[in-house]
C-alpha cells in the first residue's frame, strides 16, 4: 500500500474523506496599529476583494486580489499580518492576556506572537523561544514590522524552556509537527509513521517543559497543523494523565476532539478539544489545558 | 546612545530618549518597558522596541525608531499616493509628488510620511525645495524606507555567494552615513 493510500485511509476511520482542497488566503488585522474598518477600506480602494472570516474577529479571506497581500504599504506598515484562518484560533483562546506573562515557544515566523502582542496591546511579557538561528531573522522581522514591543527572543530550545527560571501565566504550544497534504502537496511523498511518531515523542517533551513553567493556574494552549491523533489527541490524553493539566472547554469554530481513536478509548474531557478538517482552512488541531492547582 | 541621540538630531527633532531604558546588546540598540527590563532574562536575541544597529560609524535606524520621531517636532514631508508607492519601492523623490512640508532647505533630513501621515522611512534634501520643481532633478534621495523589510527577506532567503562574486552592494544593508 502507497503512503498516501495508508494515510487516506486512516483519515476516513477517523471520519474524513480526503479532498484537495484549495486554501483560501487569509490575513489578521493588527488592531493595535490601526482601526479595523480603515484597513478594510484601505485595502478595498486597491482592488482586494475581502470576506469576513466568521469565526474570527479580526480575521479575512482574501477572496480577489490582483497582486499578492504581502507588498502592500499597509502590510509593510504593519497594519494587518498574513496568517492562515486556522492558525489564527489559538492565541484567542486564553480567558486573559493582558498585563501577563505569556510564554510563546518554536515561535518563528511570529504569526502568533504578533497576535498576542495585538491582543495584549503591547501590555506585559511575551517570552519567545525559537531553536533555529536562521528562523529568528523573520521572527525579529515580523516583530519590528509589527511594532510589537513587548516582547523578549531567545534562541533557546522549547525542551529546555525551565532554565529562564520564569514562570508564566499563559503558555501556548504552536510545537513542531507534521505538518497536513494541504498545506503541502508533497506531503504524502515525504511523510511517513516514523516521523509522526517521532514528531509525537518531542511534543510530549515540549509539554513537560511547558507543565513545569506554567504558574498553578495557568493555561496552556496547545496547537499542530497535523491531522494525525498521535500528534493530537492521544498526546492530550497522554498529558493530562502524566501531568498536573486537565482540559478546558473552549468555544471556537471546529468539530470535537476524538475520544476513540482505532478503536483505543481516549479520556472523555478529550471531547473538549478541538479537531479542524480541512476546508475551507487547513488541517488543525488546538486545545486549551490548565494546570492544577498544587496542594 | 550618542548614536541614536546624533541620528534624532539630524531631523531637528526634540525626542527625549529615556536612557535608562535604553540597552545595547551586542551592535543594537533597544528600549525596554520597565516590566520587560524587569523580567526578561539576560541573554536575548531581540527585545521591546528595536532602535538602530551600529555598523562601523554609521548608524541604522529601526522604523520602530524612525515613527517614535515623527511623534513629535521633526522634519516631515508629505508625499501623494503614487510618490509614496515609488518610495516604498526605493525610487528617489520628485519635488511634484510633495504635498507638504515644513520649511525644509537643501542638505536637510526628512521623514517621509504618505497621506495618512504614517512614516515610510527617511531620505535627504537634494535641492532648493522653494525654487520651481524641475522634473529633471531628484528632489529627496532615498535613504531608507519600508521596503526594506522585503528587500531583507530576500537577501537572507538568497543562497551565500563567494565573496569574490559578490558585489558588496548587493550584501549590505543600504548605509545611512551620518557624516
Amino acid at each position: 500500500m502507497s503512503s498516501k493510500q495508508f494515510f487516506i485511509n486512516r483519515y476516513k476511520k477517523l471520519g474524513w474523506s480526503y479532498e484537495q482542497v484549495r486554501l483560501k488566503r487569509a490575513i489578521r488585522i493588527n488592531t493595535m496599529n490601526s482601526n479595523k474598518d480603515t484597513v478594510v477600506t484601505r485595502l478595498e480602494s486597491l482592488g482586494i476583494v475581502l470576506e469576513k472570516i466568521p469565526f474570527l474577529e479580526d480575521g479575512y479571506w482574501i477572496s480577489k486580489s490582483k497582486f499578492s497581500v504581502g507588498a502592500t504599504a499597509e502590510y509593510l506598515l504593519g497594519l494587518y499580518s498574513i496568517q492562515e484562518a486556522a492558525a489564527q484560533i489559538p492565541a484567542t483562546l486564553f480567558n486573559e492576556l493582558k498585563d501577563k506573562m505569556v510564554l510563546d515557544v518554536c515561535a518563528s515566523p511570529g504569526g502568533k506572537t504578533v497576535q498576542l502582542a495585538n491582543i495584549m496591546d503591547n501590555s506585559g511579557v511575551i517570552i519567545a523561544l525559537e531553536l533555529k538561528p536562521r528562523k529568528m531573522f523573520a521572527l525579529t522581522n515580523q516583530l519590528e514590522r509589527n511594532r510589537v514591543t513587548n516582547t523578549a527572543v531567545y534562541n533557546m530550545d522549547a525542551r529546555e524552556a525551565s532554565k529562564l527560571n520564569m514562570n508564566f501565566d499563559c503558555v501556548i504550544l504552536d510545537v513542531p509537527c507534521s505538518g497536513n497534504p494541504i498545506t503541502d502537496r508533497d506531503w504524502f511523498n515525504k511523510r511517513t509513521m516514523e516521523d509522526v511518531l517521532r514528531n509525537a515523542r518531542r511534543q510530549r517533551q515540549i509539554l513537560t517543559e511547558a507543565a513545569k513553567v506554567t504558574k498553578d493556574g495557568g493555561e496552556i494552549v496547545y496547537a499542530t497543523c497535523s491531522m494525525e491523533p498521535e500528534e493530537n489527541e492521544f498526546n492530550i490524553d497522554w498529558a493530562i494523565r502524566k501531568l498536573p493539566l486537565k482540559v478546558e472547554q473552549i468555544k471556537c469554530y471546529g468539530e470535537k476532539g476524538l475520544t476513540n481513536v482505532f478503536g483505543k478509548e481516549l479520556d472523555r474531557s478529550i471531547e473538549k478539544c478541538k479537531r479542524i478538517w480541512p476546508n475551507p482552512t487547513q488541517g488543525f488541531f488546538v486545545c486549551k489545558l490548565k494546570k492544577q492547582v498544587s496542594n | 546612545m550618542k548614536e541614536i541621540s546624533d541620528f534624532v538630531t539630524q531631523f531637528n527633532a526634540n525626542m527625549p530618549l529615556a536612557k535608562n531604558s535604553i540597552i545595547k546588546n551586542r551592535n543594537r540598540y533597544y528600549m525596554l518597558t520597565k516590566t520587560l527590563k524587569n523580567q526578561a532574562p539576560k541573554g536575548f536575541f531581540y527585545a521591546g522596541a528595536y532602535l538602530g544597529a551600529v555598523k562601523g560609524t554609521s548608524f541604522f535606524p529601526s522604523f520602530l525608531l524612525l515613527e517614535m520621531i515623527t511623534k513629535g517636532k521633526a522634519n516631515k514631508m508629505v508625499v501623494d499616493k503614487k510618490t509614496a508607492w515609488l518610495f516604498i519601492c526605493g525610487r528617489d523623490i520628485f519635488q511634484q509628488g510633495i504635498l507638504e512640508q515644513n520649511n525644509l532647505k537643501k542638505g536637510d533630513y526628512t521623514l517621509i510620511m504618505n497621506e495618512h501621515n504614517e512614516c515610510l522611512g527617511f531620505g535627504k534634501i537634494m535641492v532648493n525645495l522653494r525654487g520651481p520643481p524641475d522634473s529633471n532633478k531628484v528632489a529627496i534621495k532615498n535613504i531608507l524606507d519600508i521596503g526594506d523589510f522585503l528587500r531583507r527577506e530576500k537577501r537572507q532567503s538568497r543562497p551565500k555567494q563567494r565573496s569574490g562574486n559578490l558585489q558588496d552592494k548587493d550584501r549590505a544593508p543600504r548605509r545611512f552615513n551620518r557624516k
